[in-house]
């Protein structure tokens, strides 16, 4: 069981950057990213590929993955020169990140199509013995999530972060104040990349066995609905997010353990109900999300001493 | 409102985690603790329609067998998850069945993505895999004698198709297939077969799925006016790639797989009795004349004519692994995968009952076990030997059996 918790973990871990990324590029920039399944493929593959076909060792894998993903991202945020409207760049992406699919599934000389690239080895994995390396990679994983937290908490708090803020709200504001729109929405799409290239190098670390069918557009839906019910722009919120909405989706597998007239049959049709019933249930009760934006909170904590 | 707190929070995670982990904080191999056995099968998603009859056999399989004394005078107990026709969560649930449950053999695990992101795991914690699915990749390379295939390799189905093809005297052929890792090998070795049998392949393409219509794909195969075009694919592909062809008027003959062309019923259902009209579908399937099918089907409580193409490989899993470790004395995998070949190709006795050939193991004589499946004979790498493929045509809206080959 301690081993089954410990993997979890791990999954929770990539599944919380990757919701981290999202809430910076959508929760904190307001750029919403329906591409972000394909940025995550394109980020496990550059991973696997770099240290399958390129010899390149697990941390440089890595490195190339966070850049290459954060180049795709600004060259796909460069498109917003033209299309400044929410929802135009969100049907934009949604198509950059089909396009990064269908190349993952079709050219069988790179990406080995449908039958997915196995045997990815993972860091360090010959210098740590077999049965602890799990406890590695959760701690890998964690300082990695620590990492991407405080370098994401920090941006958000400096000068830039109030610009990205500025231009969620309103940019034709932030323009008039003479702030360059377009390179800071490049940046901010950008450093959101980086951070899907390394959640990406994670899950390929992780199952050491990638193919298309682990980047359909569920993967695009969880993060969503992780930022959402973390608190949209609350960075903190976001790693919560994730977590519930992991722990939702596999520990109510043990529920049959648990209730005895429920069977694996049963299981499968209710419980995909049960976390669809959980999320509404967070989105009535709670709709700003478990936390607050940064700023924001100082706002909560004002009004609650006025209300004493 | 209530106020969140890190601390409140970390509580009630405390307090919803612990009921959950209690039935599992003490799982020791204690001595007539029931044996693990971990199945994955697919009850929701693409391959949905598949799983539940899997899981249906693996549980009577193991009830019959622990009515008989079980294994090692162990019962064995059964863990059955829905993969959800998906890679990733195989893998998750693999490592449940290993971590959580302590499985030294996890079984089912109907499609190639399941079976190709659970063997890693699998090799590296010692824990046998037995997989339904067909694409030669699941058994290549160095597996330790821990993966075990239940079902004909792709380039077999290939190989049988093809013949079938030069049989039924087609002359020119187009080829539909769905991009997919059990599909590519298949086309490869049929169009390379037809060719040498010097007939001529028109042309083949493929093609992506989820696509919301397949015309562009349709009209260049059907286009140009092969004798025979033959799809391969799954399910949802295949009742757009037939509308469209039945829409445009072609008149190409079309053949299949039966998971595409039958899906326990649901093809003809989707489409109706005059677009099916003629359809041809292979699949691999088991012999249904073997006495250990009839048993199978009688376990089942299912008509005696009926035709199960995976459940009885889940059958001869749990056969398998029950008549391994009898036989290796050992519930552990590192020592009772080395049996299954033993079990399975013999020399021995020829026995095709669990039971019974569980019997015959504790007396020390040496078996050959005849599945439900297929004849249960293994190559070195894990592959099965022994298995045909079944061909049928649909004649107003039933599939009429035409013959049972193998390769």
């Amino acid at each position: 069981m301690i081993s089954f918790l410990v993997l979890l973990g791990i999954v929770v871990c990539f599944s919380a950057i990757l919701a981290l990324a999202l809430n910076f590029q959508w929760g904190l920039g307001g750029m919403v990213n329906f591409g972000l399944a394909g940025f995550y493929t394109l980020g496990a593959y550059t991973c696997a590929l770099l240290i399958l076909k390129g010899g390149a060792n697990t941390l440089v894998a890595t490195l190339g993955a966070m850049a290459i993903v954060a180049a795709a991202c600004a060259l796909t945020a460069l498109v917003t020169l033209r299309v400044t409207e929410e929802d135009y760049f969100a049907i934009v992406t949604l198509g950059v990140g089909e396009m990064l699919r269908l190349v993952a599934l079709n050219e069988d000389w790179l990406t080995k199509g449908a039958l997915g690239l196995s045997g990815i080895p993972r860091p360090l994995d010959h210098l740590i013995p077999h049965d602890v390396y799990v406890y590695f990679l959760l701690g890998l994983s964690l300082a990695l999530l620590l990492g991407t937290l405080w370098v994401l908490n920090v941006l958000a708090r400096s000068p830039f972060g109030r610009i990205v803020r500025a231009l969620r709200e309103d940019d034709v504001v932030a323009a008039t104040l003479g702030k360059n729109v377009l390179w800071a929405r490049v940046r901010v799409f950008a450093i959101g990349g980086a951070f899907i290239g390394l959640a990406g190098a994670l899950h390929a670390f992780y199952y050491q066995y990638i193919d298309p069918t682990q980047f359909t557009n569920i993967v695009i839906a969880y993060a969503f609905m992780a930022v959402i019910a973390g608190g949209r722009g609350a960075h903190a919120g976001a790693i919560w997010g994730a977590a519930v909405v992991m722990v939702l989706l596999e520990g109510s597998r043990f529920l049959k353990d648990v209730i005895p007239w429920l069977d694996s049959d049963r299981l499968a049709a209710i419980r995909i109900i049960i976390i669809g019933v959980g999320l509404i249930l967070l989105l009535v009760f709670r709709p700003q999300g478990f936390l607050r934006e940064h700023r924001l909170q100082v706002d909560l904590v004002t009004a609650t001493m006025r209300n004493r | 409102m209530i106020r969140i707190t890190r601390r409140r929070m970390l509580k009630s995670a405390a307090a919803l985690g612990a009921p959950l982990a209690f039935p599992y904080l003490n799982l020791a191999h204690a001595q007539g603790a029931p044996i693990p056995i971990g199945v994955g099968v697919p009850l929701t998603g693409n391959a949905g329609a598949y799983g539940p009859d899997m899981a249906e056999a693996a549980k009577r399989t193991a009830a019959k067998i622990n009515a008989a004394g079980g294994v090692l005078g162990r019962k064995l107990e059964l863990f059955i998850e829905d993969s959800e026709s998906s890679a990733a969560v195989a893998a998750n649930l693999t490592q449940k069945f290993i971590n959580v449950h302590k499985a030294q053999s996890c079984v089912g695990y109907w499609g190639t993505p399941e079976g190709m992101s659970s063997r890693p795991i699998a090799v590296q914690n010692k824990v046998v895999l037995m997989v339904s699915s067909a694409a030669n990749a699941i058994t290549e390379g160095d597996t330790q004698g821990y993966v075990w295939r239940f079902q004909m390799k792709a380039t077999d189905w290939g190989i049988v198709i093809s013949r079938a093809a030069i049989k039924l005297g087609f002359k020119t052929v187009g080829v539909l297939g769905l991009q997919n890792a059990f599909v590519l090998p298949i086309m490869k070795v049929f169009e390379e077969k037809m060719k040498e049998a010097g007939r001529q392949v028109v042309d083949s393409l493929i093609y992506n799925p989820e696509q919301p219509s397949y015309r562009a794909e349709v009209e260049r195969i059907f286009g140009k006016k092969p004798e025979a075009v033959y799809c391969f694919g799954l399910l949802p592909d295949f009742v757009s790639i037939i509308k469209e062809v039945y829409r445009g008027g072609f008149e190409s003959k079309v053949v299949a797989l039966s998971i595409m062309a039958d899906a326990e019923g649901k093809f003809v259902q989707a489409v109706g009795n005059q677009v099916a009209e003629g359809i041809r579908h292979f699949q691999p399937m088991p012999d249904v004349a073997a006495p250990g099918y009839k048993k199978f089907v009688q376990l089942m409580g299912a008509p005696a004519d009926r035709v199960f193409l995976f459940p009885p490989n889940t059958h001869d899993q749990i056969a398998i692994t029950a008549l391994a470790m009898e036989r290796a004395k050992s519930p552990m995998a590192a020592d009772w995968s080395k049996q299954i070949i033993t079990v399975g190709n013999g020399p021995g006795q020829e026995v095709d009952d669990v039971v019974d050939a569980l019997k015959l193991v504790r007396e020390g004589k040496p078996i050959n076990f005849q599945g439900a499946g297929s004849t249960c004979d293994f190559t070195q790498n894990g592959d099965q030997l022994g298995r045909g493929m079944g061909h049928w045509i649909i004649k107003s809206g039933k599939s009429v059996f035409v013959e049972y080959q193998k390769p």
